[in-house]
């Protein structure tokens, strides 16, 4: 069975990539703001200057580590019983992380979030049926930043069951994420069945910064999945060139997997990526740039030419609001994830670049996901979708819609839009006569009203809140906010 | 506990629901055998059953499709119950009788038979003349059938100009104070119904139910 599949890639073109990356690392080298994995990089035999903090890795190290990496990351469910596997052509849908603001669905406003948003997003994207992974979407104003990043993971942890897509803005975000999960799952299945997947960005051209490469060892040494996030910026922190920005891309992306696999053997990596294009009108970091699709889809290509599972931010929007653009700039961002196999297709609901999230964005990209999920099926041909006999049957001039071949197929064969309107004129005058935006406001209305998110075990709920107290009293903070 | 009797009208309400004509088929021939009220089985568990499903379609739940299927199931099983409700001395209480086509010139089947389906699962009971219907038909169909309402569809402008012209001629037939007389189809329109003299038109399937409802209070 065909299935539509792009590539922006020829294999010479892949090799030549990575043969350049691998020419980048042992010439010229990363530079690490880490003592610890400086040390561990020179006993394995890169070259390290401990005062410019450079290391130059040479190949044989890179293709160790490529060796030590597995092909399948699994991502479990809070329940610790579900999962969704990354690896080969799947594509599943993930919330966009970390958002500064928030778009109010009530009344369109763009402004600070605060905890009650988030759990309300976390709701949402447990009600959603093609948006599989929920993300910490955004950073709550209403909570000192210092313990912001572990807020949110309890935040989205309480109110939703799917996996968290996360990250740490501190050094100590891993350990106490580990207590968080361990209160949820159990200490001893912290490292089996882990339910988050934390974030690890280099910092463009060639750096991995302290925070970040602290963050990457103990996800690393806990065996809990990081995504390598590099952010090539094309004519910014990047060549204008794509080629380039991917090579680039590419030799930080191996950089951070020699960390990781030298750390620990086996680690679930996924490389990942947040290209953009730095607009030279208006010096901004686009993120809808249709080729921002073209090197994530490259990013797929090197991933699978790696046999490692990908990711990239491809339903982010540029758009200040949900209005045609936002839709657009997710739609392709959609149809290239599933047509290059991305494995991890982020960025649901984001607008802004990647600074706000929005509930009715997050809703419609919900209906773009399923439907171009439904494109990349392609087409099922076997004996019964042929329908020779049922052509037969009907004949010239006859009427399919009796047949029980119709009532079988009709819906197996079709993605079924939630919003997408596809009434006649008049029906939808009669209703309303609403546009998307009004659909999708009140189904997050709905959502809100009706969903009801699978509850945790009460002594669960009590040791995790107990955990939360632990943390935030380390900050002082002695009293959580309710939410 | 359900008692026997029961428990076979829920099995045939969803048999209905589920649009199993064979398994209607076989338990309305149950129901006949165990000297269970056909008319009852009729009323609460075809009719009940294919309302229910109807509700569940205007709310997006169901598809077209499972309505007709149940509309066919609830055909087959009221096939075999009518015999014993006659034999019975009684009478199903259809809601109103509808002659329905499409008009002659005109091949398009959908349209008309997705009105005629939920008609049927709303509990009118329709004469379906089929399409590429000439006047000629229709006022043949009115006299033998004594129909409370005529729906006529038209797919196309040109076969349209049709329905004015059956009209015409049920008026010369001098049968147009027996019968309301409804129009539809994608190029028709509520003016159009107007200026040709039809006594409704509908803009959808689910509004031509409404309609007849409200015709025939």
């Amino acid at each position: 069975m065909a299935k539509p599949r792009i590539k922006v890639l020829s294999d010479e073109e892949i090799l030549e990539i990575h043969w350049r990356s691998l020419s980048i690392l042992s010439k010229v080298g990363v530079k690490v703001d880490h003592k610890e994995a400086l040390e561990l990089l020179r006993s394995i035999g890169a070259e390290v200057n401990l005062n410019s903090r450079v290391a130059k890795i040479p190949e044989y190290i890179v293709k160790e580590a490529l060796d030590k990496t597995p092909n399948i990351v699994r991502l479990y469910y809070r329940d610790g019983r579900r999962f969704i596997e990354l690896y080969g052509d799947n594509t599943y849908f993930d919330v966009g992380s970390a958002a500064y603001y928030y778009m109010d669905y009530k009344t369109n406003e763009i402004r600070r979030p605060v905890s009650r948003d988030l759990a309300e997003v976390a709701k949402v994207a447990d009600f959603l049926p093609n948006t599989h992974i929920m993300s910490t979407a955004l950073v709550p104003s209403d909570i000192p930043e210092i313990i912001a990043d572990r807020w949110r993971m309890y935040i989205v942890a309480k109110n939703c069951t799917k996996p968290i897509d996360t990250g740490a803005f501190t050094l100590e975000g891993i350990p106490d994420a580990i207590k968080i999960m361990a209160s949820i799952i159990g200490e001893e299945n912290v490292s089996k069945k882990p339910f988050m997947i934390f974030a690890a960005c280099p910092s463009p051209p060639l750096k991995w910064s302290e925070l970040t490469t602290q963050n990457l060892m103990d996800c690393a040494k806990h065996g809990i999945p990081v995504h390598i996030i590099p952010m090539p910026q094309t004519g910014g922190t990047s060549p204008a060139t794509l080629a380039g920005s991917i090579v680039q891309s590419n030799a930080e992306f191996l950089a951070g997997l020699v960390i990781a696999q030298f750390t620990k053997p086996g680690s679930p990596i996924v490389y990942s990526g947040s290209p953009n294009v730095f607009d030279q009108r208006f010096a901004t970091p686009c993120t809808g740039y249709i080729e921002v699709g073209l090197i994530s889809a490259a990013i797929s290509q090197l991933a699978k030419f790696y046999n490692i599972p990908s990711a990239a931010y491809t339903m982010v929007s540029d758009s200040k609001t949900v209005d045609p653009q936002s839709a657009i700039e997710s739609s392709l961002g959609a149809l290239i994830s599933v047509l290059s196999g991305i494995n991890m297709a982020i960025g649901s609901g984001m607008l802004l670049e990647e600074n706000c999230i929005s509930l009715i964005k997050l809703v419609i990209d919900d209906d773009i996901a399923g439907s171009t999920l439904r494109f990349a099926k392609g087409i099922h041909v076997d004996v019964d979708t042929l329908a020779e006999e049922v052509i037969r049957e009907a004949g010239p001039g006859g009427l399919f819609l009796k047949h029980k071949h119709t009532r079988e197929w009709w819906r197996k064969e079709h993605y079924i839009p939630r919003l997408f309107d596809k009434r006649t004129y008049d029906m939808w005058r009669k209703l309303g006569s609403k546009d998307l935006n009004t659909i999708a406001r009140e189904n997050v209305e709905k959502i809100l009203k009706e969903h009801v998110v699978e509850t945790l075990p009460k002594d669960v709920e009590r040791e995790l809140d107990k955990t939360m107290k632990s943390i935030a009293h380390k900050y002082g903070i002695e009293k959580l906010l309710e939410i | 506990m359900l008692s026997g009797k029961e428990e076979l009208l829920n099995k045939l309400k969803e048999a209905a629901v589920n649009g199993d004509a064979d398994e209607v088929t076989k338990l309305s021939k149950k129901v006949i055998e165990i000297g269970i009220d056909p008319l009852e089985a009729v009323e609460k568990a075809l009719i009940a059953g294919v309302l229910e499903l109807g509700e569940k379609w205007i709310n997006g739940e169901a598809f077209i499709v499972d309505m007709i299927a149940a509309a066919e199931a609830m055909k087959a099983g009221l096939s075999i119950l009518k015999e014993e409700i006659v034999k019975r001395g009684g009478s199903i209480k259809y809601r109103g009788k509808i002659v329905i086509g499409t008009v002659e010139g005109d091949i398009h089947d959908i349209g008309k038979s997705i009105v005629a389906s939920l008609l049927e699962a709303a509990g009118y009971e329709v004469i379906d003349l089929g399409v590429d219907v000439p006047a000629q038909k229709f006022i043949e169909a009115i006299k033998q059938y004594n129909p409370d309402i005529v729906g006529m569809s038209a797919l196309m402008t040109t076969t349209m100009l049709k329905q004015r012209e059956i009209i015409e001629a049920i008026k010369q037939a001098n049968l147009r104070d027996k019968v309301k007389i409804i129009v539809g189809g994608a190029p028709t329109t509520e003016d159009w119904a107007k200026e040709i003299g039809a006594d409704g038109w509908a803009p959808d399937a689910a509004s031509a139910v409404e309609l007849v409802k409200k015709l025939l209070k």
